[in-house]
């Protein structure tokens, strides 16, 4: 089944969580967004996009509550939790130390 | 932070545990909302409804797999799915109980059989000492050659032991012994007891209940201080734990004693057999015998092998003392590990035969499982159908794998439970085994001990379920392993099976064949082997004689008064019908330890050998039938004449050589408990009779007078004429009419009482048997079921050669050739199995007969016979085939 495997393991816990920082919004609403914001480049499945979001919610990080969508119907929302706010700064520190590295590395001129 | 996240994972398992229904339809919700809504934005890019809902489906990949996948994300999933396949298991099981008792039959059978010879085994010998750092007890013992080591010195070598020491942070000394005890409330008991020293309790770290435990401060040289100890079962049993028991009077072994106090709860002395009740200050200082029991705790560090080699040099002094006797001398030191209990009778005579068994029981859970593993292997044939269909379904390969996996280990698990109840009769049924043996000083063994089952015993069960589902559940999990062909799903169960697995199916059975060869080989050598003892001539006719034990110690008679009164009983048995004639003599005939000495001619001291001596009365070796070589018997007459003694041909010659020894003059020194010289006449010289060991050659043996000695006869011997158990009741009324204050203390045949001095080749014979016929019997049932599945398979082959020709006797003697070359096979992997496990045998058990190798053509002679019969079944089915119908079938 579709694995997100083009994104680094673990990215898109952060990337779910960065996009529900902003405001609270629906599984649908986070996979339009997902993709508008990435341009397309980060494949991520509509069907990998659940899993990801029932585990962040199990970890307390995000919690959901059900509330009428933009079409009139009742949709689940999702919001970031006071730990999950924390786990996001700690894994944007993460990502921005690593991929800082990974910059260095890329940069090296050959001698 | 890190509780705060647990406390909100914690409630969210709760909120999914309580709350199922309403999760579920939330999901449903979730998904369902997300594919309306893509389905929409579908719409509106133009496509027409129906075209939308499919793309939306597609671009989420599946309904359905979406929440497998969200599911399998939540906590507890694993256990959700576990519960899941028992209850499939359960269904399937339950759709063939056929096959399903079988099973758990076969398991239990196995399971069953190793737990309770583990738990004896556990009890006899891997259980430690409720004591600080049993790990560093040892015991001393001392062991003249060729005798039973003992735990017992001389208050010299005791000194010259703990004082010259470098190896023990103490010399603990401590004994078991057995009292007889009364108090106001108690009626007059025999127990086990232990006579200790002031550091007993101390080193072993032990604590009391109530009151206070033996000290320093009563043992003293010479008398102890009267005070007494009682064990916290012995409070509980005899005083119903009442708290006044601290400075009641007890009175010990006709002594009054003080109880001081308690020990703690589970302490039961220093033996796990012996259950000790009671204990005593060790009167210090020179004593006769030796009486010093001595354990020793090693100092930290310091191995038991270091002590060995000091403690060797120790002994050595303390043996060649002036004064000690020739045999003193030869005596040898041993230091054993105690943590577990110091050593007992019982655990010398047993622990080999448990050994032993614990290996065939070992063999038959294997034998077990290779049958099993054939019983899956069909069933897995005939499920391959279901297999492909649930694969087809969508089931992984390690969700299949799991599912056959969880229904091994239910078959397993089911078999365990009934094999722990299994386990539970049989260990009682070892245990009266046990308690038939003849009673070490006269006090039956506290076996409950040994069948307590502890931890040990359930995590060694635990451990054989498991072991036993993976083994043979490998199988049909590997099967589900395979990857799943468009064939397999055609596929019916009579289709063909891969060469590869036809032999597996097979070098199952053959393995089979084999191990169940080295078990009924060893049985057959073992039951041979108790049946030849049961037929030795023991030097006396052992049929048609009844022994009666009498307790002559609290009579209150004079000796003369009971010499007279004894000679009356024996008069008066003589007069019962049935009874041919009667004697009694001081120890009776494989009874248990007797007496010995020091014997040489008179004025050769130089030359004296070790001799056992029993005393009897006139009429002993007429009764007993043991023929008179030369000379003359013990008369009447003896009595107030010059002392004389009867020998046995072994003793002659050890003394005499091939001289004529009637009319030498013998002298006896270091008789067992007593003092001094006495020297005989010989007069008369009888054939050889075995004296305490059924299975060694008779030893040398002097018989004294008992009159003429004036000692104590306390085992009565009847020669009967009709059966032993018509006439019991008489004798019993007869021996209390002449008797009146000494109590029997047992009846029992000769025969029986040979049999109670086997108990260890009696529990080898019976249990191997038992373990070789099951063991033969599995494999049978393993050919049949090989033989039945292969016919079954074969309907058209056979179908079609019928056709052509073959006789209904060429199809059968198919069948059975088949049969006969998979036994064979089996026979000739196990028959050096079988002469290696012979050889084991022998390095444990002395004198079996292993030279000869009648017993494996004996085991390889059932195996074929049984072989033969489980093969007649399908090959009779085999030859009823219409070849007409079985062509049409197809």
């Amino acid at each position: 089944m579709s694995k997100p495997s083009d994104l680094v393991q673990g990215t898109l816990d952060m990337l779910l969580l960065k996009i529900l920082a902003l405001e609270p919004m629906n599984g649908f609403a986070v996979s339009q967004r997902l993709k508008q914001m990435s341009g397309d480049v980060l494949q991520v499945s509509d069907g990998s996009l659940y899993p990801a979001l029932h585990k962040l919610e199990q970890e307390g990080w995000i919690t959901a509550e059900w509330k009428t969508s933009e079409y009139g119907r009742r949709a689940k929302y999702y919001s970031l939790t006071r730990l999950g706010r924390r786990r996001l700064e700690k894994e944007t520190d993460n990502w921005g130390r690593l991929s800082s590295a990974i910059t260095r590395v890329i940069k090296l001129k050959e001698a | 932070m890190r509780l705060e996240h647990w406390f909100t994972k914690l409630s969210f398992w709760l909120h999914l545990l309580l709350h199922r229904r309403e999760v579920d339809q939330e999901l449903d919700d979730e998904i369902g909302y997300h594919l309306e809504a893509k389905t929409e934005e579908n719409i509106a890019k133009g496509m027409t409804p129906v075209e939308a809902r499919r793309a939306a489906c597609i671009e989420l990949g599946g309904e359905e797999q979406v929440k497998e996948q969200v599911w399998a994300a939540r906590p507890g999933t694993w256990l959700e799915t576990f519960v899941q396949d028992v209850r499939f298991g359960l269904r399937i099981l339950r759709k063939s109980p056929g096959f399903a008792s079988v099973a758990i039959l076969i398991l239990a059978l196995g399971v069953g059989a190793n737990t309770a010879i583990f738990s004896i085994m556990n009890g006899l010998m891997l259980r430690p000492l409720p004591v600080r750092d049993p790990e560093r007890l040892v015991e001393l013992l001392h062991q003249y050659p060729g005798e039973p080591p003992f735990n017992g010195f001389s208050w010299d070598a005791y000194q010259i032991l703990r004082d010259g020491n470098h190896v023990f942070s103490d010399l603990i000394v401590g004994s078991v012994n057995f009292f007889t005890v009364r108090a106001d409330t108690l009626q007059p008991q025999t127990v086990f007891g232990g006579n200790v020293g002031g550091t007993f309790f101390q080193s072993l770290g032990l604590h009391a209940a109530p009151g206070r435990l033996i000290g320093p401060e009563d043992v003293r040289m010479g008398s102890p201080a009267p005070v007494a100890v009682v064990s916290w079962s012995f409070w509980k049993s005899r005083f119903d734990l009442d708290p006044g028991i601290i400075g009641k009077k007890i009175v010990v072994n006709d002594a009054p004693f003080t109880i001081i106090g308690v020990t703690q709860r589970g302490f039961y002395g220093i033996s796990e057999q012996a259950q000790q009740d009671i204990w005593l200050p060790v009167s210090l200082g020179p004593s006769p015998g030796w009486g010093f029991g001595l354990l020793g705790q090693l100092k930290p560090g310091v191995s038991i092998e270091q002590a060995r080699a000091e403690m060797a040099g120790l002994f050595q002094r303390a043996v060649n003392a002036p004064d000690a006797g020739p045999f003193v001398k030869k005596m040898k030191l041993r230091i054993e590990p105690a943590g577990r209990g110091v050593s007992t009778p019982l655990r010398e005579t047993l622990s080999t035969p448990v050994i032993v068994l614990m290996v065939m029981v070992g063999l038959l859970l294997l034998l077990a499982c290779a049958n099993l593993t054939g019983l899956l292997l069909a069933r897995a044939a005939s499920r391959q159908h279901e297999m492909a269909v649930r694969a087809c379904l969508g089931a992984g390969r390690a969700r299949l794998i799991r599912q056959t996996l969880t229904e091994s280990l239910l078959l397993s698990m089911m078999g365990t439970a009934l094999g722990i109840l299994l386990a539970y009769c049989g260990t009682r049924g070892l245990i009266r085994i046990f308690g038939s043996g003849r009673q070490i000083i006269g006090l039956p063994v506290h076996f409950e001990t040994l069948s307590k089952p502890d931890w040990h015993v359930l995590l060694f069960t635990w451990a054989i379920a498991i072991t036993t589902a993976l083994l043979f559940g490998a199988v049909p999990a590997i099967r589900a392993c395979r990857p799943i062909s468009a064939q397999s799903l055609r596929e019916t169960a009579r289709s063909g099976e891969s060469r590869s697995q036809r032999l597996f199916g097979k070098s199952l059975v053959v393995s089979q064949v084999a191990v169940s060869l080295v078990l009924l080989s060893s049985a057959a050598l073992f039951v041979g082997y108790l049946s030849h003892l049961r037929s030795l001539n023991p030097g006396f006719r052992r049929d048609h004689l009844l022994l009666v034990s009498l307790d002559t110690a609290h009579s209150g008679y004079k000796d003369a008064q009971y010499a007279r009164l004894s000679e009356q009983l024996v008069a008066k048995l003589e007069t019962i019908p049935g009874v041919k004639s009667a004697t009694l003599s001081i120890v009776s005939p494989m009874q248990g330890p007797g007496a010995s000495a020091s014997a040489f001619e008179h004025g050769h001291a130089d030359d004296a050998h070790n001799i056992l001596i029993n005393n009897v009365a006139p009429n002993y070796f007429g009764t007993y039938d043991t023929p008179l070589l030369s000379g003359r018997y013990f008369s009447a007459q003896d009595r107030d004449k010059p002392l004389v003694a009867i020998m046995n041909q072994a003793a002659a010659r050890e003394c005499f050589g091939t001289e004529n020894p009637i009319g030498k003059q013998l002298t006896l020194s270091h008789i067992t408990l007593t003092e001094g010289e006495i020297t005989y006449e010989v007069v008369g010289v009888v054939a050889n009779a075995k004296y305490n060991d059924i299975q060694q050659p008779a030893p040398p043996t002097i018989y004294r007078d008992l009159f003429q000695d004036g000692s104590i006869g306390s085992e009565l011997a009847v020669r009967t004429t009709i059966a032993p158990d018509a006439v019991a009741g008489t004798i019993r009324e007869t021996v209390s009419s002449v008797l009146k204050t000494v109590p029997i203390v047992r009846i029992m045949t000769m025969n029986e009482q040979i049999d109670a001095s086997i108990v260890p080749e009696r529990l080898i014979a019976t249990l191997s048997g038992w373990f070789g016929a099951l063991g033969a019997l599995l494999a049978a049932i393993g050919l049949y079921g090989l033989l039945a599945y292969t016919v079954t398979r074969r309907t058209h082959e056979i179908g079609v050669r019928m056709a052509m020709g073959a006789t209904r006797s060429d199809v059968m003697g198919m069948v059975l050739r088949d049969a006969f070359w998979t036994v064979c096979a089996g026979l000739a992997l196990g028959a050096p199995l079988a002469f290696w496990a012979k050889s084991m045998a022998a390095s444990l058990i002395q004198d079996l007969p292993t030279k000869s190798p009648a017993s494996i053509l004996f085991g390889g002679g059932v195996m074929i016979m049984l072989g033969l019969i489980a093969a007649y079944i399908p090959a009779r089915r085999a030859m009823g085939f219409d070849p007409l119908a079985t062509l049409r079938y197809e």
